[in-house]
Order: C-alpha cells, then structure tokens, then sequence
C-alpha cells in the first residue's frame, strides 16, 4: 500500500482495554500536561438541520461529539493550514533586509477522534511533504501531533475508502485507533510510539487487553469503482470529449480541494506595508481559473474541462506513477459539499465503464 | 409538482428537437446523493431525465455566464422566480441579451426540507416575462413578506461590538474557496478583483482581515444588484451566514432608493444607472 515511509516510528501492534470514562481520563492528562487537545465538536446548527462539527479545542469529555460520520475540515489543517507564515521581513537601515524565519509556535497537539479516512491521508501526504524538500513547516507540526483515531461505526451512502484502499478499520496514519464501545469505553490499537506514549498518559484507565481481545465487524462500505482500469484508461484518454460533458456543471471554486484530505497545493505570497511584510504560503485550487496563469498571459488550462480533467488526473494517475498511492481515500467530503452537484464517485464509474 | 416535470421535459424536448435551444440547462437527480444536480440536455432524449421538485435548489442561471455552457449553442434555462430574478440583472447588465436565451419559468411554493428562508418572502411564485411558463398556479404567501429581511435584522439586534465579534468569527472560518462567488449568477467578472495582483488589492490569505476584505469587497459589488437566491450561502463549504450580508445591504438599498433588484429586465438600479439628473446626494 504506497511507498511512503510514515514520520513516526511504528511499532508492533499492541491491543489495551481502555475503561468507560477513559476520553475524560484522556482529556485531563493531556490538558495537565499542557497538551493541545483537538476533538470533534458540535460548533453550530445548518440551516436545514444538520450540525457542523469540526475538531476543535476541547477541555472536557462532555464537548465531545461522538454521533457524526466526519468532521467538517480534514486533518491537514493542522500541518497544512489554510494560510500559515513562513517568515517575516524587514528593510532595515543601510539597505539590507531582516529576515525572521519560524514565526508561529507549534503546540503539542493530540487530536482524539479523526476517521480513519483522514489518517491515512496524512500517510500519504508525508509522500509529498518530504518529497523534493523536506517541507520543515509540515514536518515540525507532523511531529507534534499524535493522532487517536476512531474507528467508523456507521459510514454514510457517500463514504467510498473501500474503493481506494482504505476501510472503516484502517490504521494506516493513526497512532492509535480505537474502537469505541457502547459502555463508553474502547478497544485502543496501539501503532507507534507516539500512540505508546498517549496511553502511558492514560495510566489506570487503560489495561493490556486479553489474549481474547479482537476488532469488531467492520460496517459494510460497498466498492463503487476500482483504480486499476481507471488509471489504465487514464493513460490513454487525455484527449476524450468525455472531459467537457463531466466538467459542464462544476463552477471552479476551490471547496471540493481545500476539503479534500489530500489535495495540497499552495500559493506563496508575500504581504507587505512599505517596509517590512510577511511571506505567507495559502491554499490553492486547480480548480480556479487563474491556477495555471502563465506571466506571459498563456494559460495551459484554460476553460473548466481542462481543469477538471487535471483533478481527476493527477489524483489518480499523476499521484500514483509517482508515489504509489491513489490520491483520494474516499472520505466523500467532495461530494456531499459539492454546491454544484458534482460526483467524482459517478465519473470515476463512467470512466471505468468506458475502460 | 410532477404536472410540472412532464410540461418541462416537453419543453425541452420540443426546444431541443426544433433547434430553438441547443442546450437546455435543468435539472437532473442524482442516484447517489438523492439530491438535484445541473444537467446540460442536449438531444431530446436527453430531455427526459429533467426533473423538477422541491430538491431543485440550485440557481441554474449562474451557468449562463460559463463559456463552457455557451458554446453548446443557445441556451434555453429552467428558472424558478428567484432564479429569475438573478436573470433580469444579467439581462440589464447585458451579460446576455433576451433574445440569446430561452427562459422555462417553474412556478414553485418553495424548495428545501425544511423549506429555504427565502422562498417565505418569494413575491415571484409566479415567473413573469419567461417565453413558457409550466406549473401548477401557486399562491403567494401575504405573512411571507415580513421575513424578508429577518437574517439581517437578527444581527442588526446585537451591538456593535458583539456584532464585530461575531463577523470575526465568522471570517475566521472562511477558508478562501470562492464557493461564494462562483455559485453567484451575478459574480461574472473574467477577472475578480481579488484576482488582481499590481497591485492586490484584495489580500488573498485566508486570515480575518483579508477574509473581511474578500467579504466586504464582494458585499459592496453586489449592492444594488444580489437578489437573494442565498446561493453563495449553500454553496459555503464552512456554513458562513452570507445571506445576511446581502440581506443587509439590500434592505438598505430598499430604504434609501426604493429599489428591489431583479423584479423586471429592464428596471434601473442605484449604482448602475447613470442619468444627468442624478442629485448626486453624497458626492462633494
């Protein structure tokens, strides 16, 4: 599964019983310790009923939600946040230039309760983040962050990591994955060293689970497509006019990229007032007409089909000759938010008919 | 309403087979999701899978400003009142002349479960100056009006200070998608202005103050002209309440020029009516 070495170092598995109770065991240990703790909270109501939870700071087991299918943003918004500062400038006296590098602080963070979807996404994009430069700015985050997933229990009708290589029981990513039960305790599979450390944390609230202890059933998530024949025809298909059909309806905004797990690209900019600025790298979308602007004036994609056509390709063509792994681990973000009704599930299907 | 889907698969249909359109732009059902999705018919077959009912949220004419669209050939559209509405500013700001489109208007007692807040108020139930019109009749509702405005007036209640904490947090959230702008009919500029660079005007980093300036700068464009088809606000992946934005600014217009944007093609609006009789109330 993909050729990305993980930033943490792995260990054997290792199965505990954590008792009811354990989250705000949990919950205060960390907190004691000065620990950043992050867990899926219910922030607001929708309009049409349903809640927005995101992970968010929390101090007590009581903010917890533990009743969704995932959370708003994904995980890189913790190493790869939506506008962060790479260095601060300024013109001093003689003309030269100050140049102040590491200007945020990065806690230590423990995030409680992301999908295992959102996990494996942060694997793969350690593939990417060490690739041509180790990208200092992920990494320091990367390695301040233990990850405590939780299995999924009820995965909705647009959940697809099946079809990508994942499942519902994943622990690709996770330094830990818990199966929550019932009576408000858990079965933790410890994964790294960085997840021995948590539930060394959690002292009497967890014990080495038996010989007898195993995983529940995983829910059914049903594979809708398969990536082989997909890729294949990927190969050979540059030019379809089936590009311009399935691109019709999307209006090139950026939401189905900056929810996606694994999208990643950036823009740098430097913001300035007279004489001193910060360089700042944001998110970007291949989505957006400008993303391919040349200087010149020439864009190489300049209509939505071409730019819809870069998404599918380089999530499951480009990404994997390069790095082994399908960029996509099914999380259904992209399709349930899509304002404009597009469903990269649908097409992917419709390629692998054609294939 | 399924008298109404059997009207316009007609339509199209008809259109598409006479060659008055070459596209119909309506909507189709997702088999997945469930939910209304854009679809782009092009032989009269194609007609058939067009759908109409309560799901039907989207505001269609945003895709009459997309080349992609237009070069299929004359567009013919499915416009619910709201929708409408956003086309008669196309119209007067000639971003596509009436005789370039083919206008199937819906009439529509509300779409969402639970029904959309601004299909209370909808004063065009009944879509007027369409070339067709399909549909059962559909009442207006006498109380609606009064909620017209109520997402504004809901903020407006709160203090300065709670009310700049509240847009605070709110910014906070956004993350610089442009699902707003992109889902907006009337957003239709080849080049935003925060996509212009020499200088940038707009700061493109999604931090409050440059999420302010994004959301103030695209208030101040659509002032006089939003007609509150709340597209901006269903497209927002993180559920920022933009409505009340727009909301705000039309009241204001409504107040101070007695003025509605979008109710005829031809009407004159504030701020972009040029007359030599302008009192120029305001201008030094």
């Amino acid at each position: 599964m993909g050729t990305s070495d993980s930033i943490d170092e792995m260990v054997e598995t290792k199965l505990y019983r954590a008792k009811p109770g354990w989250l705000s065991a949990a919950i205060a240990a960390l907190g004691g310790a000065g620990i950043h703790v992050l867990a899926p909270k219910r922030e607001a109501d929708r309009r049409d009923g349903s809640a927005r939870i995101d992970l968010a700071p929390v101090t007590s087991a009581e903010q917890v939600d533990q009743d969704f299918v995932n959370v708003g943003l994904p995980l890189k918004s913790i190493y790869f946040p939506p506008t962060q500062s790479l260095l601060d400038y300024a013109a001093v006296e003689g003309g030269d230039v100050r140049i102040d590098e590491a200007t945020e602080s990065v806690e230590e963070t423990v995030v409680l309760g992301c999908r295992p979807c959102d996990a494996a996404a942060v694997a793969l994009l350690d593939s990417l983040f060490r690739w041509d430069y180790d990208d200092v700015y992920y990494r320091t985050r990367r390695e301040r962050t233990t990850l405590v997933s939780w299995a999924c229990t009820a995965p909705d009708g647009q959940c697809f990591c099946t079809s990508v290589g994942g499942s519902p029981h994943g622990e690709r990513g996770s330094d830990v994955l818990a199966f929550l039960t019932d009576d408000g305790g858990a079965l933790l599979e410890v994964h790294s060293v960085k997840g021995e450390r948590f539930v060394e944390r959690l002292r009497d609230a967890v014990e080495p689970a038996g010989g007898d202890a195993e995983r529940p059933t995983p829910p059914d998530v049903p594979e809708r497509f398969n990536t082989e024949p997909i890729r294949r025809w990927l190969e050979n298909n540059f030019e379809d006019d089936s590009w311009k059909e399935v691109a019709l309806r999307c209006l090139g905004c950026g939401a189905c990229s900056y929810l996606c797990p694994t999208c990643h690209c950036f823009d740098i900019v430097d913001e300035s007032t007279w004489n001193r600025g910060t360089r700042r790298r944001n998110w970007d979308s291949c989505a957006f007409a400008l993303f391919t602007l040349h200087a010149s004036g020439h864009n190489p994609r300049a209509d939505q089909t071409a730019r819809w056509r870069q998404r599918v390709m380089h999530k499951f063509r480009y990404f994997p000759d390069r790095f082994g792994d399908v960029a996509c681990v099914g999380c259904g973000r992209c399709v349930r938010r899509c304002g404009a009704g597009q469903n990269l599930v649908r097409i992917l299907q419709g390629i692998e008919q054609r294939a | 309403m399924s008298a109404a889907v059997d009207s316009i698969r007609e339509v199209a249909a008809t259109a598409l087979s006479e060659g008055t359109v070459g596209v119909f732009i309506g909507y189709g059902r997702d088999g997945d999701t469930g939910r209304a999705t854009p679809v782009f018919a092009r032989t009269p077959e194609d007609a058939a899978d067009l759908i109409f009912d309560a799901t039907c949220l989207g505001n269609l004419a945003v895709y009459l400003a997309r080349p992609e669209v237009r070069s299929l050939g004359r567009p013919g559209v499915l416009v619910k009142g709201c929708d409408l509405r956003s086309v008669n500013v196309l119209f007067r700001e000639n971003v596509i002349d009436r005789e370039d489109v083919y206008l199937v208007g819906v009439r529509c007692p509300g779409v969402g479960e639970p029904a959309a807040d601004k299909c209370g108020p909808c004063k065009v139930r009944d879509p007027a100056g369409c070339d067709v019109v399909v549909g059962d009749p559909v009442e207006t509702d006498s109380a609606g009006a009064e909620t017209k405005y109520e997402a504004a007036a809901a903020i407006e209640a709160l203090s300065l200070e709670d009310r700049w904490a509240y847009w605070q947090e709110q910014f906070g959230k956004c993350i610089r998608c442009y699902a707003c702008r992109q889902a907006c009919p009337l957003c239709y500029c080849k080049r935003c202005i925060v996509e212009k660079s020499q200088p940038q005007w707009v700061e493109t980093s999604p931090h409050v103050r440059g999420n302010l300036a994004w959301h103030a700068a695209r208030a101040f464009h659509l002032t006089g002209r939003c007609v509150g088809c709340g597209e901006c606000e269903r497209a927002c992946p993180v559920d920022i309440p933009l409505g009340a934005i727009n909301q705000k600014l039309a009241k204001l217009v409504e107040e101070w020029f007695g003025f509605e944007s979008g109710f005829q093609p031809d009407e004159e609006a504030p701020f972009t009516t040029w007359s030599a009789d302008d009192p120029e109330v305001g201008i030094l």
